[in-house]
């Protein structure tokens, strides 16, 4: 793993060389924009809170043997369906608004997950064509929602809807802490929604490795023959699987929406679902790697500010450094196994003289 | 070296056809061949035993080409030559013939035997069919040349495969496990081929396990026992018992004591199954404490028959009921709750997740049960763990802890595991297809001993085996299956020439008749 990292810095020395900069200055910038004050690093979590949702959304079904190319879509219609409900429940408390808002950005994105689930079972399409296709019906629907049913009527440039009511907002974690004074609200949209992430990976963990579904999703992932003989149900598996990895990829835009713009609009932030796989990738799937990829991906995003004020480089260069980062994680990776398994091998060749 | 029979080779004068010197070859890991000196006669048929994972075929490949030995080397003639691959191997006339054909199937025999030897850009099949019936008439080979390759047997198959190697001019032709896939007529007529073939000065090497053929065929005999040499005999030399004790290192039974019980009323009743063009009007019966071995070359629908009793697919037509009650169509849930059990042919697709521990393992088939749940859904973990423990101990599965994955286990352990699992909860029926393929001697007499058992504890046990050893070591009847037809039935006391009638549904009958 270190060596990965030291490979994909090394590389990305080269490329920041080749523009004529300074890759330790680089470097340092992307760590002193991530950590010197409080809130620089309250905004390394703020872009790191979808990451972690999308992050599990992608992994769930991945342990599932599926990969789901769709949180992106899924996130898109969890966002308009929480507009939608935000907005036609207006008069309801905080307590009671705000669960019905998250539970109808689940409900949507999980509605959204369902249908190439049920085409996979049903009919075998595979899920990766579907998925992608269900990304392209969300971005146009949820166009068509903003600009017609749930459009503001306030001005007719704006293409988004009505602000959501007050009581429709996730608490901003430092208001809550009493602490806006180090980490100004006005800047930083770090919300609750934060720890929650961290819950939910807990959760995640404890349905993956302790309950019988996990159990089964686990087994129909690694061998669904064996999984099939032991009476599982591949098709049914496989559905609940989908709809729980729906179910996360509503929470992947609720902190755009409901802790920093609080409204939607046509320029609602996207891509959160494809970096979702990329931090899956890098999570290993699992529910404790996920937030690490997490934080370091909210990290290098946090670096782009940095470099764009300081330097002459085009942001992209963290993207770049990014893919690089996965790509040594995933050869290194099985560079390690493979060495495990030679080792495994020679302790059984071993034992077996 | 207890059994070297060196003496009365001593006489022969001059250099061996071939010889390998202290050949080693690694693999990660393992050294599946550790110095090893082996010599080839012209003329003779060496029989090349061992275990599983003893070393036979990896030494062989070595001579094939196939893999670049890490030391010694090998003589041909005397000379010391380097054969780095298998087109180098043919230039010295040394050939191989794998268990798996590589045959092009929709190409005729001749096409597929010239197939690399056209010897220029135009093909003269006429001259090439002439040419190798001629050859294959010297040895005593029926084959049709002009014949498309998906019309053979699989024994024709196999003779094509030998033929194709013999165009090319071979003087060693290794065979390995040539009989793995043949009927018991089959396998009498390779023999005779083989002994054709020694008369006209060809050497042939021999890999197989099954101790019968080797001291049937072989002029001599090399056991391997991980990776060494460990003796070298002759036929008339040694025995049966004293083969497999050189095999294994210890002593091995080959009579089980087949316990005595009287069967009872039929607990699976199978009336005209079908399945899609796999399964034909399939009619079984078992009945408690009794084992029925269904004997046929696979392929036959076998595994599908299996799947389809266990839950796996649905049959079109027919009706399976257990103890009277109608299970068809029922899934693999309900079926394990009624106590059927099932040991899958392939251990890696149908049996294990392989990357999952050994006690998440152990629960395979019974995750749904009241006992390994706690509430909400919830695994009771600590429970499915003292089962986990109780199983290896019982069934003695060498693992380090429960907590690995079942890939470290060999696979003699990891069908173990299948078995202490399957037979857990006492089943009342057992399916068990190909339960010792792949094991070493050691282990199959394990598998048959608890089959036996669960006979003896009045369970109804369905066999289904290519291995005719296992089917009259086992069962109780015998039927046979061919092309997803049940094709005659037999008792353990009808010679296997007899059952080799119904695993070819027929032809074997005609041809013997002729």
């Amino acid at each position: 793993m270190t060596g990965a990292f030291a490979f994909a810095a090394l590389i990305g020395s080269v490329i920041v060389i080749a523009y004529g900069e300074d890759p330790i200055f680089v470097y340092r910038t992307v760590w002193a924009f991530g950590t010197s004050r409080p809130q620089d690093f309250a905004i390394v979590l703020e872009n790191a809170t979808p990451l972690i949702y999308s992050g599990l959304a992608v992994a769930v079904a991945f342990k599932a043997g599926l990969f789901n190319i769709g949180v992106e879509g899924q996130y898109i219609v969890g966002m308009a369906a929480a507009a939608g409900a935000a907005i036609t429940m207006s008069g309801l408390p905080t307590a009671l608004l705000l669960p019905l808002v998250i539970v109808a950005a689940m409900g949507g994105a999980m509605l959204w997950a369902a249908v190439p689930g049920v085409l996979k079972v049903k009919t075998g399409a595979h899920e990766v064509v579907t998925t992608i296709m269900m990304n392209g019906i969300a971005v146009s629907l949820v166009a068509w929602l903003i600009l017609h049913p749930l459009r503001s009527g306030v001005t007719t440039t704006d293409l988004r809807t009505e602000d959501f009511p007050q009581s429709a907002l996730v608490p901003n974690l430092a208001t809550s802490l009493g602490i806006e004074d180090v980490i100004p609200d006005s800047i930083v949209h770090l919300t609750w929604l934060f720890p929650i992430a961290l819950v939910v990976c807990v959760a995640v963990w404890f349905m993956m490795f302790r309950t019988r579904l996990g159990y089964e999703v686990r087994a129909v992932g690694s061998s669904p023959g064996s999984a099939e003989a032991g009476g599982v149900s591949i098709g049914g598996t496989q559905i609940k699987i989908f709809l729980i990895s729906g179910a996360l990829a509503g929470l992947v835009g609720l902190n755009h929406i409901l802790g920093d713009t609080g409204y939607l609009g046509s320029n609602y932030e996207t891509g959160l679902g494809f970096s979702g796989i990329a931090v899956a990738f890098l999570g290993r799937n699992h529910p404790a790697g996920i937030p690490l990829a997490a934080l370091l991906f909210g990290m290098l995003l946090r670096g782009q500010d940095g470099l764009a004020i300081l330097t002459e480089l085009p942001i992209e260069i963290l993207i770049i450094l990014q893919g690089i980062l996965i790509l040594s994680v995933v050869v290194a990776y099985e560079l390690v196994s493979r060495a495990l398994a030679r080792r495994r091998q020679a302790q059984l060749g071993r034992a077996a003289n | 070296m207890a059994e070297t029979a060196t003496g009365d080779h001593a006489e022969r004068s001059g250099v061996p056809l071939i010889a390998l010197h202290q050949v080693t070859k690694r693999f990660p890991g393992v050294v599946a061949n550790d110095a090893v000196d082996l010599t080839l006669e012209k003329g003779e048929i060496h029989a090349l035993i061992g275990e599983n994972g003893a070393g036979k075929s990896t030494l062989m490949r070595v001579l094939y080409g196939l893999y670049p030995p890490d030391g010694g080397h090998i003589e041909v003639h005397g000379e010391k030559v380097k054969i780095n691959s298998p087109r180098a191997a043919l230039a010295l006339g040394i050939g191989m013939v794998h268990q798996h054909f590589v045959l092009v199937d929709r190409f005729t025999v001749a096409e597929n035997i010239i197939l690399g030897a056209e010897g220029g850009p135009l093909v003269d099949l006429d001259r090439a069919v002439k040419h190798i019936e001629e050859q294959a008439q010297g040895y005593g080979f029926k084959v049709d040349a002009r014949k498309r390759i998906d019309d053979l047997s699989v024994g024709e198959q196999q003779r094509v495969e030998i033929l194709k190697a013999l165009f090319r001019g071979v003087e060693v032709l290794i065979l390995d496990e040539p009989t793995a896939v043949l009927t018991p007529a089959e396998t009498k007529d390779l023999f005779e081929n083989l002994r054709a073939l020694k008369v006209d000065g060809k050497t042939i090497v021999f890999i197989s396990h099954k101790l019968d053929e080797v001291l049937d065929i072989a002029d001599r005999i090399t056991v391997l026992r991980r990776g060494k040499i460990v003796g070298e005999t002759t036929p008339s030399d040694t025995s049966k018992e004293k083969l497999a004790e050189m095999m294994v290192g210890r002593e091995v039974l080959f009579r089980l004591e087949k316990p005595d019980v009287d069967s009872g009323k039929p607990l699976l009743q199978v009336e005209g199954l079908n399945l899609a063009s796999k399964l034909h009007d399939v009619d079984l019966q078992v009945a408690a404490g009794e084992i029925l071995g269904i004997a046929g070359v696979e392929g036959n629908g076998q595994r599908e028959l299996a799947e389809v009793l266990i839950g796996l697919r649905s049959p079109d037509s027919g009706r399976i009921t257990l103890d009277g009650k109608d299970i068809t169509g029922r899934s693999v849930k309900q079926n394990r709750s009624l106590g059927c059990a099932f040991v899958p042919e392939d251990r890696h697709e149908r049996g294990l997740v392989l990357n999952m521990s050994l006690w998440e393992n152990s629960v395979l088939g019974r995750q749904s049960r009241a006992q390994y749940l706690g509430g909400w859904g919830v695994l009771a973990i600590k429970k499915i763990k003292e089962l986990a423990t109780r199983l290896i101990k019982e069934f003695d599965v060498r693992a380090r802890s429960i907590g690995n994955e079942a890939s470290t286990l060999s696979g003699g352990n990891q069908q173990k595991l299948i078995l202490a699992r399957e037979l857990e909860d006492d089943p009342r029926l057992l399916i068990a297809q190909q339960p010792t393929r792949g094991l070493d001697v050691g282990a199959i007499e394990f598998v048959w001993k608890q089959i036996l058992v669960q006979k003896e504890a009045g369970r109804a046990v369905l066999l289904i085996s290519a291995e005719l050893d296992e089917i009259y070591e086992l069962s109780d009847r015998i039927v046979t299956i061919y092309e997803g037809r049940i094709t005659g039935e037999y008792s353990p006391q009808d010679p296997p020439e007899k059952l080799g009638i119904g695993m070819t549904g027929g032809r074997g009958a005609e041809r013997e008749a002729s």
